[in-house]
């Protein structure tokens, strides 16, 4: 029986952020033209058809824009789909739908074998994934609010004198999905049913804790994103009334601060439960 | 006669049951494979936690006259089935995404329709699987506290007065069932992923209420409300129990929209349950 | 005393209450290995041991003398070809072997080298630029032995590597784990077809049931069979006066029984040994006629599997 034979020089391993960065570029394809992003292009669709439609009714004289004796303008409507669209909606659904399906999905086609058993340390390939979900995301919403923004905004507004408003509600929705792309990717990577337990979070926990007074709301991400927003909250439900009567607003530099530990934190559990955890394939 | 028995197959010759009750045996199936996973158990037991509210509410307003306030009535069972709601969605959202999609995924759909089963036969199992729990969380909990009502009242004044529940009830709880339950199903028709299909479900709910919410934002007017498949529910059944509707969209208008959404749901279940590709 | 290339040691690995491997200590030497065993073996659960997808319940596992479990630094060495039809079907064969390289540490270009050759070696450089979804499974199945060896290990582990492919490619892909294990490579391949695994190699891993039932060579492993008696088909001009010889010679008490065949005598024998040499010696007599042929039918995996399982 022949010696095993000498083995060669091993390369040199590529860091995390490399490993995750490779990772990044076998990902963010197959994250791009899935089936989950198409959904995801005319989710945010919606608001670009709809902002459109109300361009062209606007245009065209209607009175639907009279609220209670008001003229709505463009730039407050802008606001109210930030808000209510993007803001309550959008973000935090993306990021339950992306976030808890990073590893799940190549589990589920029986691809994370290839990924697994690679020289790179497990935990990057979720920290790759993550970043595929950001790219994928910001690709899509944040042109998606730069439509809406110039077919709104000039309805009795000015583009020019709303440009920083814009730009902050930009960041804050990048913010908004990086930080519960985050959370719900550690969801994803720790529990069995994670989409349940993500709307629980989104439509449940978030939506009563901010309407407590007290410390529980900031055990939410909301919390801290509510505070950044450039626009009036407005009232379009029982819940929003009382979450506007205990509305409390943290600095921007004191939201930052824990929007930033609160991604930081929740990423690197995502990694280390990925990298402990078994992933038994179905047969 | 030989002592050494006959070990070759055997065709079977005891009775059959008469053809199309093919789906009794997959709702069957299909519910005892949920009723053993304790999780889900645990979640059905929780739905009822409202009942036991409620019942307690009952029980106190019926032999309390201090507690006159808490009395129940026609609406405090609009209410109930209203905060099923959130009930009905997870447990949709558990049950109904892998009913058809697990089949496919697994190519069972083949094995299924290569048997005497009628694919009609095969979606109504689909569908009483997720019927059944779904009426056990709405329809059973609410008929029974109309039962409670009476029996800790002791007679049946509050029935007498209020007979158009048992119907309203009826009703109410077939329409928020029926609804969850085509949709549903003809989703998860489309994918042969379960999650995919829980999530195509949970994003079409909370986006139509998210559109709708804006637009009512915008306009300050409800009439809107047809786009949301929750809000097209919650008209119909507050004129079933004979409430004053809550958004100025006319009834019939959201009545047309369910109906329409459970005619295009059979009609994706149509064309997507079958044994073979049609490839044309 | 060549160095296994896997070792394991009292390893267990159980599902809830299912077992998957039940105390498994084993060390496979370099060289081709066959793993083999029935569905439901616990060949996938091996496999997946020792590639560190799955972590032992009980026991060790070390994988060219390291443990592999959370060590993605061995893949380095390892090829892993898993047993599942699973791609990402939008990439080309070349942009998904170039794509599984990079994360390996190497550049763009390098990766594309290495790519094209592992490619090239499997038979797949024509089909490099068409999309995996569109590959016949045959192309498949060498695509993924291509993402297996691109990074040229030193360790190759192929899960059911033959599974759905047609007799040209089987033979083709035999012939390549053979090259390769004559190149130096080490590689384990399971399946549980017994005559491809037989044409690759002569050392086997039997598993059934979770167990090892035996491990080494199939030829040793088959003389070790004591109970089992060995069936030697002797074809000959006069079979019938072999036939006598063999039960005449009051010495030999290595005839167990006998049956012909048209032209020739079929012994079973419990001393092979003992038998062969006597029939050596019966055919340089000459005195019994001439003896055409002389086989064991039941020196193969086949018979060995069949003894063992049974």
């Amino acid at each position: 029986m022949s010696e095993t034979p000498l083995l060669r020089p091993i390369p040199k391993a590529p860091g995390y952020l490399a490993s995750a960065l490779r990772v990044f570029d076998l990902s963010v394809g197959e994250m791009l033209w899935s089936r989950r992003t198409i959904f995801m292009a005319l989710v945010v669709g919606a608001p670009v058809l709809i902002s459109f439609f109300m361009r062209m009714l606007d245009a065209l004289g209607a009175p639907i824009f009279h609220v209670n004796g008001t003229i709505m303008t463009g730039p407050a409507i802008f606001g109210l789909m930030i808000w209510v669209f993007y803001l309550r909606f959008t973000v935090p659904v993306l990021g339950v739908f992306y976030g808890t399906s990073l590893i799940a999905d190549e589990v589920e086609d029986k691809t994370i074998t290839y990924l697994f058993t690679r020289p790179i340390p497990r935990g990057a390939v979720l920290i790759g994934k993550y970043f595929a979900y950001l790219a994928c995301t910001f690709f899509v919403v944040l042109p998606s609010v730069v439509i809406v923004y110039l077919a709104i905004v000039p309805m009795r507004g000015s583009l020019g004198a709303s440009f920083l408003d814009l730009l902050k509600d930009l960041a804050l929705l990048a913010i908004g999905l990086a930080v519960y792309g985050a959370v719900f990717a550690f969801i994803g990577a720790r529990f069995k049913r994670p989409l349940l337990i993500g709307l629980v979070f989104v439509f449940g926990w978030e939506q009563a804790a901010l309407a407590f007074p007290g410390y529980l709301k900031k055990f939410t991400v909301a919390y801290y994103l509510q505070a950044m927003v450039p626009h009036a909250m407005p009232n379009d439900s029982v819940v929003s009334l009382i979450q506007g009567i205990f509305h409390e607003t943290p600095g921007l530099g004191e939201s930052l601060v824990w929007l930033t530990l609160i991604l930081l934190v929740f990423l690197w559990l995502a990694a280390v439960n990925v990298d402990r955890k078994e992933y038994v394939l179905e047969q | 006669m030989s002592p050494i028995h006959d070990q070759s197959y055997r065709h079977y010759g005891g009775g059959k049951a008469a053809p199309g009750r093919s789906w009794t045996v997959i709702a069957g199936a299909g519910i005892k494979s949920l009723i053993r996973k304790r999780a889900f158990m645990g979640l059905l037991i929780f739905a009822w936690a409202p009942f036991i509210v409620r019942a307690v509410q009952m029980y106190i307003s019926a032999n309390y006259p201090q507690a006159a306030i808490l009395n129940p009535t026609a609406e405090t069972f609009r209410q109930y089935l209203e905060q099923q709601d959130f009930f009905v969605f997870v447990i949709t959202v558990y049950v109904g995404a892998g009913l058809i999609a697990n089949d496919r995924r697994a190519n069972a759909l083949q094995i299924y329709l290569s048997k005497p089963l009628m694919r009609s036969e095969y979606i109504a199992g689909k569908l009483a699987v997720l019927f059944a729990f779904l009426i056990a969380i709405t329809l059973v909990p609410a008929m029974l506290l109309l039962f409670l009502k009476v029996m800790f009242d002791g007679n049946f004044t509050f029935l007498k007065t209020n007979l158009f529940l048992i119907p309203a009830i009826t009703i109410g709880a077939l329409l928020q069932v029926t609804l969850a339950a085509f949709t549903m199903l003809a989703l998860s028709s489309l994918s042969k992923s379960a999650r995919y299909v829980g999530i195509l479900y949970v994003g079409i709910t909370f986006f139509t209420s998210a559109i709708y919410g804006v637009l009512y934002m915008i306009t300050g007017s409800s009439r809107v409300s047809w786009i949301s498949i929750g809000a097209n529910v919650s008209q119909v059944v507050d004129v079933v129990f004979r409430l004053k509707p809550r958004y100025t969209t006319p009834w019939q208008v959201s009545l047309l929209v369910i109906v329409a959404l459970v005619v295009v749901s059979i009609s994706v279940l149509e064309r997507r349950v079958r044994g073979v590709e049609v490839v044309t | 005393m060549s160095t296994p290339v896997v070792t394991t040691e009292h390893v267990s690995k159980w599902y809830g209450q299912v077992i998957g491997l039940n105390d498994v200590t084993v060390s496979v030497p370099p060289g081709v290995t066959g793993l083999l065993g029935p569905n439901g073996a616990g060949k996938s659960t091996f496999m997946k041991l020792i590639t560190g997808q799955l972590r032992p319940s009980k026991g060790s596992v070390k994988v060219l003398g390291e443990p592999i479990w959370r060590n993605p630094h061995l893949f380095f060495q390892i090829g892993f070809c898993p047993e599942q039809d699973a791609f990402y079907e939008r990439m080309t064969g070349l942009e998904w072997v170039r794509a599984l390289v990079r994360l390996n540490g190497l550049s763009d270009k390098e990766a594309d080298e290495a790519a094209t050759r592992a490619l090239t070696e499997v038979g797949l450089l024509e089909a490099a630029h068409k999309k995996i979804g569109a590959y016949s499974k045959g192309m498949r199945q060498r695509v993924k032995l291509a993402q297996a060896l691109v990074h040229d290990p030193q360790l190759l582990i192929l899960d059911e590597p033959l599974a759905g492919m047609d007799p040209i490619g089987r033979r083709k892909t035999i012939r390549l784990i053979r090259d390769w294990g004559r190149a130096g490579k080490s590689i384990i391949v399971s399946s549980h077809i017994l005559h491809e695994i037989e044409s690759m190699t002569s050392n086997i891993l039997l598993i059934n049931n979770g167990r090892i039932l035996a491990e080494g060579d199939v030829h040793q492993i088959r003389d070790l069979i004591d109970e089992h008696p060995h069936t030697v088909y002797v074809r000959a001009a006069d079979p019938h006066r072999l036939a006598r010889q063999f039960l005449n010679d009051v010495t030999g008490d290595d005839v167990r029984s006998l049956r012909f065949e048209p032209g020739a005598v079929v012994v079973e024998t419990g001393k092979p040994d003992v038998f062969y040499a006597r029939l050596t010696e019966m055919a340089a007599g000459g005195e019994f006629g001439e003896i055409e042929e002389v086989t064991s039918p039941d020196d193969n995996l086949q018979a060995v599997f069949q003894y063992l399982v049974k």
